[in-house]
């Protein structure tokens, strides 16, 4: 049994079928890639484990609680971060006060109490503590008082993974952290993912489009097609895989393989 | 107690100061202060941990980093033992650094990160003498398994083990140590051919550091942003070997793109930077105020004015009406008094540009906004600066009289000699280029230049630039060149016309600025390529360029010039690492623009 075990999940929205009866586990010191063509559920999955959508059927098991019935910040506080694929900061705030908020789970105190000047100060140096350590590890600190909205994007896919840092997860949720990046910028984040997964040893699930990237840094990768997991295994194992390759390159490298063959 | 060489200096200093702040390092968006004690901790431990671990009299070990304390520690460790510390620059590629390291024999490579381990490995089969790896940051190299790399740390560990059992080792291995014994080698940039190490004894810094300081004083008030590369002589004196003898705090910018905020948090009170520097800063406030509000403009075209008229007087030594005084008083607080502290030169006492010839206009530039900018000359072989213009006795244009000790005088062909003790022992492995170098105790700086009645030195180029025109006349292309790197829009100038009948030039445009400049008049553009082409941005050059020819004599002026497609970078073999040109491959680089100018496509 693994740290996150999905068991034959199933959602549906109307009459189309967003994942049907999808099951794989995820192994303490995981870096799990979830890959598949458009539509085909990755960013539903990760919905539902993280709770903002609730499945049809099916079960979700994290450490022994079952996810699906809970509230998304209750999730939120068993330790599980996420980053989302449109980038969902608060753009007139700057970069510290976004990562700030990553801690909220780990303040004391409620809203009055906060409220009060200097009365939970201590606390609060000690979360600018750990935030200050996010932007280390991230290596932001020329943007730490810039507010968000006039970051470069690239810059602010990595602020986003520096607030779900900042909550010191125990899973991470990546929803393609490298879209829309150029070369430069996957490679950096590539190198953090890669340094949060070794150096933290903190277990990551990844959606990712960037084959490149997949195949380098992932252990296991999950491959989805119309809502159905069509294989699983390690990069290598998964490329291998004729079903994915269909998957991926549709009817035409079908027909070319044919051809092939003929001759 | 003995005092002739760096490290009995550096005890020295810790028995003065104890649990003073030697140094401070931004760590976590807080500065944290290192104690001359806790400084001196961390020397023994690693001295004694790379002895223990085969470290011995005239190895060498290389530091392959940005600056940080531990290059600090690193550097006063390995001398200690007698051993040579030799800096590599943290932009170096892979190659490069494996020639600095494969070149100078060293036994030890301490880097700063990973990314500086990972080329090293890419070279180490050519590196037969390489025998450890020792990295200051492990992040990211956990999962490597080389047994060739050790962290910093560890290396300290093994050092306070060493040291529980004897604590007076170090004490007694730093007692070995001879004044003549070398303590680094500066690799110089190379701007022709593979660079060489020129090596400097304990003896040369330890002559060096009282005469420099004689001219520009440092106490132990004084507050230092170490940001240019430790490997270059000027800023390794600047942030290891000056505040050694003077007791200044060194402040460490948290990384090289936040150095503009770490400056104003620090105001440091003695500065040096580099004239590349200077004209960025420079660049950076003329844009600034074309942007401004309309309030603003006017109180910077107001004041600016004003500024130049009270500087030109102060350098002349002229008395100044107290009409002035009172205009300049409010112009202080209305602009200058911000823009010093925006530029974090608020509390600079000392402003030094040295490494490279800068143009007198930048100079005058920062004197009118209060900051008296003292332009040094020097070179690696003699230790650092060899004369220098002394506040309050400034003429621009020179780089002033020679520091106490160093005699300087003129070659016949025009080359400046000097003649002091803190000339360098000689280059490693090398004892033709020595010889070359000092013949009868004087050092051949190949710089030509000439000595005015007041005993001033101005510099004309490097030997071996001066361009000779097919009409047979000498011209120094770096002083037109920093003239038109004047322009806010221009970042490199190369000007060609050695055995041409006529100068032309290439010309690099600041993107930043260019790219604003193309915004407001709605130019598309998408790359910096796309930029340079646009016919526009080359009308707008050419006016610069004009501009900066009415400064020159006619067979001076540039007639024709060029924009680069790209970038010139390091990585490209087109400038060193401290971003001076190599001539030989820009010209190769760009050989067909070059003859398209002189129309022979």
């Amino acid at each position: 049994m693994g740290i996150l075990d999905i068991r034959h999940v199933s959602l549906s929205f109307g009459g189309v079928t967003a994942l049907r009866e999808v099951s794989f586990s995820v192994e303490p010191g995981d870096l799990y890639a979830i890959i598949g063509p458009n539509g085909a559920g990755k960013t539903s999955l990760l919905n539902c484990i993280s709770g903002f959508y609730r499945p049809d059927r099916g079960e979700i098991m994290y450490e022994g609680t079952e996810l699906t019935k809970l509230r998304p910040d209750r999730i939120a506080k068993m330790g599980i971060a996420r980053t989302f694929q449109n980038v969902e900061l608060f753009s007139n705030m700057n970069v510290i006060d976004n990562m700030l908020l990553g801690r909220h789970n780990f303040f004391s105190g409620g809203f009055l109490r906060n409220g009060f000047l200097g009365y939970l100060a201590q606390e609060e140096t000690e979360h600018r503590r750990k935030v200050e350590e996010v932007i280390d590890f991230l290596e932001m600190e020329q943007w730490r008082n810039h507010l968000v909205a006039n970051l470069p994007y690239g810059v602010q896919k990595r602020v986003e993974l520096g607030r779900a840092l900042a909550q010191e997860p125990k899973l991470l949720l990546l929803d393609e952290p490298m879209t829309g990046m150029n070369v430069e910028e996957t490679e950096d984040i590539a190198r953090f993912v890669l340094d949060v997964h070794e150096e933290l040893g903190t277990p990551i699930i990844m959606i990712e489009h960037d084959m490149g990237v997949v195949m380098d840094i992932s252990k296991r990768v999950c491959v989805l097609n119309f809502g159905e997991r069509i294989a699983e295994g390690t990069p290598r194992e998964v490329q291998g895989n004729p079903e994915v390759q269909k998957a991926y390159l549709g009817d035409e490298y079908e027909a070319s393989m044919e051809k092939e063959r003929d001759i | 107690m003995r005092e002739d060489t760096i490290p009995h200096m550096f005890l020295g200093k810790v028995k003065k100061y104890g649990d003073r702040v030697a140094l401070r390092e931004k760590d976590f968006g807080v500065w944290q202060e290192i104690s001359w004690n806790e400084y001196c901790r961390h020397v023994r431990h690693f001295c004694l941990g790379m002895v223990e671990m085969g470290l011995s009299k005239d190895d060498h070990v290389s530091i392959f980093g940005e600056n940080e304390p531990e290059w600090l520690y690193a550097d006063l460790a390995t001398q200690s033992v007698g051993a040579v510390a030799v800096g590599v620059y943290p932009t170096n590629p892979a190659q490069e650094a494996k020639y600095v390291i494969g070149h100078s024999e060293s036994i030890f490579v301490v880097c700063d990160d990973q990314e500086q381990v990972d080329k090293v490995l890419e070279v180490r089969d050519e590196l037969p003498l390489l025998k450890r790896i020792i990295v200051t940051d492990m992040k990211g190299l956990r999962r490597y398994t080389d047994p060739m790399i050790i962290s910093f740390e560890a290396v300290e560990e093994i050092g306070r083990k060493v040291e529980e059992k004897d604590p007076d080792k170090y004490y007694r291995i730093v007692d070995e140590l001879r004044p003549e014994n070398v303590a680094i080698m500066v690799y110089t940039s190379g701007t022709t051919g593979p660079p060489k190490g020129a090596m400097l004894s304990h003896y040369n810094v330890m002559q060096f550091l009282p005469s420099q300081s004689q001219v520009l004083p440092q106490y132990d008030t004084d507050e230092i942003v170490s940001y240019l590369p430790l490997c270059h002589v000027a800023e390794r004196m600047m942030s290891v070997f000056l505040p050694l003898y003077s007791g200044a705090t060194v402040n460490f910018a948290e990384s090289v793109d936040t150095v503009n905020r770490d400056m104003a948090e620090i105001f440091p009170t003695f500065f040096l930077a580099v004239p590349r520097i200077w004209e960025k800063m420079m660049a950076g406030i003329i844009i600034k105020m074309k942007d401004a509000t309309w309030l603003k403009r006017k109180a910077y075209e107001f004041s600016l004015p004003i500024g130049e008229e009270i500087s030109e007087k102060r350098l002349n030594g002229e008395p100044i009406p107290l009409s002035l005084r009172i205009k300049h008083g409010l112009c202080y607080l209305l602009l200058f008094r911000h823009l010093k502290k925006e530029l974090g030169l608020l509390r600079a006492r000392v402003a030094l540009s040295g490494a490279a010839p800068i143009a007198p206009e930048v100079l005058q530039f920062f004197h009118s906004l209060g900051v008296g900018v003292v332009e040094g000359w020097g070179m690696t072989e003699e230790t650092g600066i060899g004369t220098c213009n002394r506040p309050g006795d400034i003429k621009l244009g020179t780089v002033g009289k020679p520091i106490p000790g160093v005699q300087a005088k003129i070659a016949e062909d025009g080359e400046i000699l000097l003649k002091c003790e803190h000339v360098f022992v000689g280059y490693w492995k090398d004892p033709e280029a020595t010889a070359r170098t000092v013949q009868d105790g004087w050092l051949y700086t190949g710089d030509v230049g000439e000595l005015d009645d007041e005993g001033r030195l101005k510099i004309t180029d490097r030997k071996k630039e001066i361009i000779i025109t097919s009409g047979g006349k000498n011209i120094a292309p770096s002083e037109i060149e920093n003239h038109l790197k004047c322009s806010p829009y221009i970042n490199e100038a190369i000007v060609i016309g050695d055995g041409r009948k006529y100068l032309t030039a290439l010309i690099q445009i600041e993107y930043d600025n260019v790219a604003k400049w193309a915004q407001e008049r709605g130019l598309a553009y998408t790359t910096f390529k796309s930029l340079s082409q646009n016919p526009d941005v080359y009308e707008m050059i050419k006016s610069e360029v004009n501009k900066a020819n009415r400064d020159f004599a006619q067979v001076e002026t540039v007639k024709k010039f060029r924009l680069l497609e790209k970038e010139l970078d390091h990585d490209d073999d087109e400038l060193t690492a401290t971003l001076k040109l190599r001539r030989k491959t820009v010209y190769k680089r760009f050989g067909d623009i070059i003859e398209e100018m002189y129309g022979k496509a």
